[in-house]
C-alpha cells in the first residue's frame, strides 16, 4: 500500500544485499566451505574404511550421526512455523524473517538428509529406504518408524521447496527487471515469466494459503516422527507418550534460536534494520520464550513420568541422566533451555539483540546436547547392566558434525548473494 | 493497438479502473497488473473463484487413498509379520496416508497454479515483458497514444 518511491526505495535496499561480495564474506564461505570439505574428506574416509571409523558400538548404536539428524530436522521447523504457520494467523512480523527461515528450513533439511545415509555405512544401497518394485520383491516395512520417517522428511523437505520457491517467484521477476544482461535471463527464467496480471495474482493469493495450509500440520508432526523413532521402542527413557509434543516443542525452540543467529548479523550486514525491526525480533524472542517454557516443563515431567511410574529401569535411566557418567552435558542442557531463556520474560534483554544473539547461540549447543543426552543416555544403560557402556564420539564423527555446520552456513551465505533475502513484494504490501 | 495507464497510487489505480468498467469497457478488454495482490480487482472485473481448490482437494484425497493402498498392497504382496502386528497395520498404514495427502495436496496444488495460472509464460519470457512496480491497466483493441502518466 505505497507509493513507487517507497517501492523502488524496498527493491533497491533488500536487493543492495546481492551486490558484490566483501572480503569478509568471502572469508566466511571460505572458511565455511572448508569445514564442509573437512567433514566430506572424513565421510570419505568412513565410506573407505568402514563404520569402524565412528565412535557408535554395543551398546551404544545410535550417537552423534543420529543427535545431528534430529537437531538438523529441528532447526528446520520454525521455517515452517514462520512462514505458513504466522502466514495463517496473519502475524505482521513474519515478514521480516520469512524467506530467511524458509531458506534455512530447507538447507536444515539437505543437512538432516545426509545423516541417515552417513549412519547407513554403506550409503550406496541407500535407496533401500525407498519402497519401489525390485527384483528382490522386497517392499519396505511400512509398519516402522524409521520408514514413516522417510516419507515424513521427504514430504517435509519438498513441500518446503515448492513453497519456498512459490514466494520467490513475484521477487524472481523483480530481480529480472532490476538486473540486466544474462543473468537477468535465468532469474527471468526462474520467475516462469511472472508479470503480475490479476489472473496470476488471483490463483496465486490462493495456492499460497493452500500450501501454508498443508505445512501446518507438518509443524506438528514431522518431529512427532521423529520422535517414534525412539518412542516407540522399549528402550528406557524412550518409551514415553510425551516425546511427541516435546520434540515439537525443542524442534522450535532449536529453529527459532537459529533465526535470532542468522538473522541478527544479516541485519547489520546487510544494512536492513529498517524492515527488520527490533520489535519484530523481539516477537521472535518471545516464541523462543514460550518454547523454552514447554521444553523446561517437558524436562520436569519426563523425570515425573519417570519417577512416578515405580518402574525400575526407568527411575535409574533419569537418576543416570542427571547424576551419572554424562551428567554435565545434562545440566549445560537444562540451563541453556530451560533456565537462561527465562531472562526473556526481561523486556530489556528481549530487545537487546547482542544478548539475544549470544542466547540463540546458547540454546542451540543446548538443543543439540539434548539430542545428545536422549539418543545416547538411553543406549548406555538400558535393561541389562551387564549390557552397558559408554560412548564417546570419534574425531571422525566430531569432524562430520563440523562439516554439517559449515554445509549449512555455506548454503545460506551462498543464499543472501543469490537471492532476495526478504520478501520484496510482502514489505511492498504491508 | 492497446492503451496502457500506469499508477504509482493504489487509491487512484482502483478508482480509475471503476470508472473505465462503469464507462463501459468490458472487464475481457481489461489487463491489469500490479506489484501486489489486491482482491478488490477480483471483485470489480467479477472475476469467478479460483478453480485451485478443486486441484488441491483431488490432490489430498488422491495421495491418502495412493499412500495407504501402497503400504497395505505392498504388505498383502509380502505378507510378514514384525512386531506382532497386523499385515495391514491400519495407523501406521493411515501415517503414510496422511504425508502422501499433504505431499500431492501440495503438488496438485501446484500443479494446478501453473496451468491456471499459465505459467510458465513463454510470451513474458520470450518478449522479456517486466513484473512492473507500478500499478498498470491496460485496455486491448483502442486506436490510441501508448503511455498515459498519472
Amino acid at each position: 500500500m505505497q507509493n513507487t518511491s517507497s517501492t523502488e526505495q524496498i527493491e533497491q535496499d533488500v536487493l543492495a544485499a546481492m551486490s558484490r561480495p566483501s572480503r569478509c564474506y568471502l572469508a566466511c564461505i571460505f572458511l565455511a566451505g572448508l569445514v564442509f570439505l573437512g567433514g566430506m574428506a572424513l565421510w570419505s574416509r568412513q565410506i573407505a574404511l568402514g563404520m569402524g571409523v565412528a565412535g557408535i558400538s554395543h551398546p551404544v548404536g545410535w550417537g552423534v550421526y543420529i543427535t545431528d539428524f534430529v537437531f538438523w530436522v529441528g532447526i528446520a521447523h520454525s521455517g515452517t512455523l514462520i512462514s505458513a504457520v504466522l502466514y495463517i494467523f496473519r502475524a505482521r512480523f513474519r515478514t521480516s524473517f520469512n524467506r530467511a527461515a524458509e531458506a534455512m528450513t530447507i538447507f536444515a533439511l539437505m543437512v538432516a538428509g545426509l545423516f541417515p545415509l552417513i549412519h547407513l555405512g554403506r550409503v550406496w544401497l541407500a535407496y533401500f529406504l525407498f519402497p519401489y518394485p525390485n527384483q528382490r520383491q522386497l517392499w519396505v516395512n511400512f509398519r516402522s518408524p524409521l520408514v514413516w520417517d522417510v516419507f515424513a522428511v521427504s514430504t517435509y523437505m519438498l513441500v518446503s521447496l515448492v513453497f519456498f520457491f512459490v514466494g520467490l517467484v513475484p521477487d524472481l521477476a523483480i530481480v529480472a527487471r532490476r538486473r540486466p544482461g544474462f543473468i537477468g535471463k535465468i532469474y527471468r527464467l526462474a520467475s516462469l515469466g511472472w508479470v503480475g496480471n490479476s489472473q496470476q495474482w488471483r490463483h496465486y493469493t490462493k495456492l499460497y494459503f493452500f500450501l501454508a495450509a498443508f505445512a501446518t500440520p507438518l509443524v506438528a508432526s514431522v518431529h512427532s516422527i521423529v520422535s517414534w523413532d525412539f518412542a516407540v521402542s522399549i528402550v528406557p527413557g524412550w518409551h514415553t507418550t510425551i516425546f511427541a509434543p516435546y520434540f515439537v516443542a525443542g524442534a522450535i525452540l532449536s529453529g527459532t534460536a537459529m533465526v535470532i543467529t542468522l538473522v541478527i548479523p544479516m541485519r547489520r550486514l546487510l544494512r536492513l534494520e529498517t524492515y527488520i525491526p527490533i520489535s519484530h525480533i523481539e516477537s521472535i524472542a518471545k516464541i523462543l520464550l514460550l518454547t523454552s517454557l514447554i521444553v523446561g516443563f517437558a524436562y520436569v515431567v519426563e523425570q515425573g513420568l519417570a519417577f512416578y511410574s515405580g518402574n525400575l529401569y526407568e527411575m535409574e535411566q533419569f537418576r543416570f541422566r542427571a547424576l551419572g557418567d554424562y551428567r554435565l552435558l545434562f545440566w549445560i542442557m537444562v540451563s541453556c533451555n530451560a533456565i537462561l531463556p527465562l531472562t526473556l520474560f526481561v523486556g530489556r534483554l528481549r530487545r537487546n539483540l547482542a544478548y539475544l544473539f549470544i542466547l540463540s547461540l546458547l540454546v542451540n549447543v543446548g538443543m543439540w546436547l539434548e539430542r545428545f543426552v536422549i539418543v545416547v543416555t538411553s543406549l548406555a544403560r538400558d535393561f541389562d547392566p551387564y549390557a552397558w557402556g559408554n560412548y564417546t564420539p570419534s574425531f571422525t564423527e566430531i569432524g562430520i558434525t563440523a562439516g554439517s555446520f559449515g554445509l549449512f552456513f555455506l548454503l545460506f551465505l551462498l543464499f543472501i548473494k543469490i537471492l532476495p533475502v526478504l520478501s520484496i513484494t510482502e514489505l511492498k504490501e504491508r | 493497438m492497446a492503451r496502457q495507464l500506469f499508477f504509482d497510487d493504489q487509491q487512484t489505480f482502483l478508482q480509475q479502473l471503476e470508472q473505465l468498467l462503469s464507462d463501459g469497457i468490458p472487464s475481457g478488454q481489461l489487463d491489469v497488473r500490479t506489484p501486489y495482490h489486491l482482491s478488490e480487482i477480483d471483485t470489480l472485473l467479477g472475476q469467478p473463484p479460483s478453480k485451485l481448490p478443486l486441484f488441491a482437494l483431488g490432490g489430498a484425497l488422491a495421495g491418502f487413498g495412493g499412500g495407504f493402498l501402497l503400504a497395505a498392497l505392498t504388505s498383502l504382496d509380502w505378507p510378514v509379520i514384525t512386531g506382532g502386528k497386523p499385515i495391514v497395520a491400519v495407523p501406521a498404514f493411515l501415517l503414510i496416508g496422511y504425508l502422501m495427502t499433504i505431499l500431492i495436496g501440495s503438488l496438485a496444488s501446484f500443479a494446478g497454479f501453473l496451468l491456471l495460472a499459465r505459467l510458465p509464460q513463454v510470451d513474458a519470457l520470450l518478449e522479456e515483458q517486466d513484473f512492473d512496480s507500478r500499478f498498470i491497466i491496460t485496455i486491448a483493441d483502442e486506436v490510441a497514444p501508448c503511455t498515459t502518466p498519472n
